[in-house]
């Protein structure tokens, strides 16, 4: 097996080459998924709001909220998605992770949906 | 199915093609969220009467089509770290260049969209304007499932995903790592 330059020794790939060759796992970056679905989440909020406060005569707040609802929605499966993925096949477990973040989103969005009205 | 030579580590490969998934996960929900937004901006058109480029709606539809070539553009830059994604030559994937061709087709469309409506204001679904842009999406999204497709042929190849069942996707599994997605000939 060939390998790049400044790995191995000459007897093919050992196993710290074959760490420093991928880095950061993906099972290791439940972080980073939690907070780019975070951040998506956020900013269709934020989207969203700004529609309905700035162009209520063209966007008005029920359909603002559609939208937010069922992009929440979206965006969790994707997020769901991204941890399964990575996680499959190792001795990682982030099902606590995965309920407390989407079920603090789901019912924060519930707050915002009855509250926020523009 | 026939093992491809292998090139780097299987361990390596392994989380450098599910790396390459999560951008595709997250194109996904892009694209999906686009298709809400088509019901959204339908029930915006029942009701206002002028439109514009920048009502909410709009802003959402456009944005994917910055967002997603931002994407491909990403996965097509982490695509060289997998050698068994290389395309004819070790040039980029073929599913990549469609990809990337049919959004520079709706990039070029732009141009000529606007230079349409300089004379013709009406927005008429059909024009002959508007057809490049719909064929290039189509383009990009024919090349991105190819892709798509041969990186989960190659997962599953490896033992990291479970293999399909239906014999119908099996078998373009097995057409996808031989390199036949499109033709008999092309890779």
């Amino acid at each position: 097996m060939t390998l790049p330059k400044g790995f191995g020794s000459g007897g093919g790939a050992s196993s710290s080459d074959v760490n420093k060759m991928i880095g950061k796992r993906v099972e290791n970056m439940i972080g980073l998924y939690t907070l780019g679905y975070l951040a998506a989440w956020l900013s269709t909020f934020a989207g969203t709001a700004v529609g309905y406060y700035y162009y209520p005569w063209a966007y008005p707040a029920p359909s603002g909220h559609f939208a937010f609802i069922v992009l929440t929605i979206i965006e969790a499966i994707g997020y769901l998605f991204c941890v399964k993925v990575g996680q499959e096949g190792s001795s990682k477990n982030s099902n606590g992770v995965l309920a407390g973040v989407i079920g603090g989103t789901a019912i924060a969005t519930i707050i915002i949906v009855i509250f926020v009205n523009g | 199915m026939a093992q491809m030579p292998a090139l780097i580590p299987k361990e390596v490969e392994i989380q450098r093609l599910k790396k390459i998934w999560m951008i595709v996960i997250t194109m996904g929900s892009t694209a999906a969220s686009v298709e809400v937004d088509n019901f959204v901006d339908g029930s915006l058109h029942q009701t206002s009467i002028r439109d514009s480029a920048f009502t909410p709606a709009h802003w959402w539809l456009y944005s994917h089509f910055v967002a997603l070539p931002l994407g491909w553009g990403a996965v097509s830059i982490y695509d060289r770290k997998v050698p068994i994604l290389r395309g004819p030559n070790n040039s980029m994937n073929t599913g990549l260049k469609m990809t990337i061709l049919g959004y520079l087709a709706t990039m070029f469309t732009i141009g000529v969209n606007e230079m349409w409506h300089f004379w013709f204001v009406e927005e008429i679904f059909a024009v002959p304007n508007h057809w490049m842009f719909n064929m290039g999406v189509v383009v990009a999204f024919m090349g991105a499932l190819a892709y798509v497709v041969r990186v989960y042929a190659r997962l599953v190849e490896l033992g990291a995903e479970t293999p399909g069942e239906n014999p119908y996707v099996a078998e373009m599994y097995k057409m996808a790592l031989e390199g036949k997605l499109y033709s008999r000939s092309i890779p």
